[in-house]
């Protein structure tokens, strides 16, 4: 362990930075411990960088970014409209400047509150900049989105996977169909309206010497515990909310 | 041609390229004809153009394969060849979708908004 150089560690209170300082009277290793709170530092620099990229971006494609945003970890997000997910993956992979090539991932999130419930989000690699970024699209059950298989093949299971999961489809996929789900499943699992239990269970049937699915028996009823803390959980997001006042009587005109 | 040719790029399916700043001037050349479609005020235009412009002038004034590499500074040249050629097809492809055209239809409200 050399001394000065501060160690990370997780301890049950949280995690803690530990500097560990050396004894200066005993020539034995006496050590001295001090905790200081483990806080990411800011960097500045990385942050500019990104902001520009992408107010690059935005500026090149303003046909169809609605919003830029580099998050407080210094990831770049890119959201766009859903016509343009096939132009804005083409200018990022092709473009000098940009070099995207590599796609690590395509995913969708479930927001079910919002007009457009699913959020698609493409997570794309730069190795010639050594850097990343996100580009953001929505649409709601219905309507499909265009496939990104033509621009990046790494794409084709992850569009299998949304399909399957949420219930997205893909125009001009060229293989669109369960990856994961049983043969005959019904229903779309990462919805945050499909329970967690499911609606069907199997089990073998002895009788007709197969496996046969039938609505879930839960042994215990679900229990939902309310995890919401009484405290407020973010500060930097609050939203002044004036309360309407009624209006008072007005006097009477003489 | 001055120096020994170099026997391998060292990536798999790049192989190595025998005349590079005659197939970079090309390349360049048509990249150029076929920003011409696009408007003078495009932002897509204006640095495509300024970053091949740059590329094309470095090309013109070294003849050296090793020191131009260093210059452009974007990998071995048979790489730059690649870069080329995929911004020659985008460039193409941008001209289809006129991405300089204002914002086709602004989100729905709270559509961005994070935490919900």
């Amino acid at each position: 362990r050399r001394f000065g150089t501060p160690n990370f560690v997780t301890t049950a209170l949280g995690s803690a930075t530990i500097i560990v300082l050396p004894h200066p009277l005993n020539k034995k290793i006496n050590v001295t411990y001090l905790c200081v709170a483990t806080v990411r530092p800011k960097d500045a620099v990385t942050h500019n960088q990104l902001a520009a990229f992408g107010e690059y971006v935005a500026e090149m494609l303003p046909k169809y970014v609605q919003q830029v945003q580099v998050t407080c970890y210094n990831e770049l997000e890119v959201m766009i409209h859903p016509d343009g997910v096939i132009p804005v993956l083409t200018f990022l992979r092709d473009h000098s400047n940009a070099q995207f090539r590599n796609m690590i991932d395509l995913t969708a999130v479930d927001i079910p509150t919002r007009q457009n419930r699913f959020e698609i989000v493409y997570n794309l690699l730069s190795l010639r900049y050594n850097s990343r970024i996100r580009l953001k699209t929505y649409t709601d059950e219905l309507t499909p989105v265009d496939s990104s298989v033509s621009v990046h093949n790494a794409a084709n299971w992850y569009e299998r996977e949304v399909w399957d999961m949420y219930g997205v489809f893909f125009a001009n996929h060229p293989d669109l169909r369960r990856i994961l789900t049983d043969y005959g499943f019904e229903g779309h699992p990462f919805r945050k309206d499909f329970p967690l239990s499911g609606f069907v269970e199997v089990r073998y049937d002895d009788e007709v010497k197969r496996v046969v699915a039938e609505p879930v028996e839960l042994s215990q009823e679900f229990r939902k515990f309310d995890l919401n803390s009484p405290w407020e959980v973010f500060p930097a997001h609050r939203e002044a909310k004036a309360p309407e006042l009624p209006a008072g009587d007005k006097p009477a005109d003489k | 041609m001055a120096g020994v040719l170099k026997k391998t790029t060292g990536l798999v399916g790049l192989a190595v390229s025998h005349n590079p700043h005659e197939r970079l001037r090309i390349l360049y050349s048509k990249i150029l004809a076929s920003l011409q479609i696009i408007p003078q005020d495009a932002a897509y235009r204006k640095y495509t153009e300024q970053l091949v412009h740059d590329r094309f002038d470095l090309i013109k004034a070294e003849p050296d394969v090793e020191k131009l590499e260093k210059k452009i500074n974007c990998g071995q040249i048979e790489e730059v060849i690649h870069q080329a050629e995929c911004e020659l097809a985008l460039s193409r492809k941008m001209a289809e979708w006129k991405p300089w055209e204002p914002l086709i239809e602004e989100p729905p409200v709270n559509q961005w908004k994070w935490p919900v």
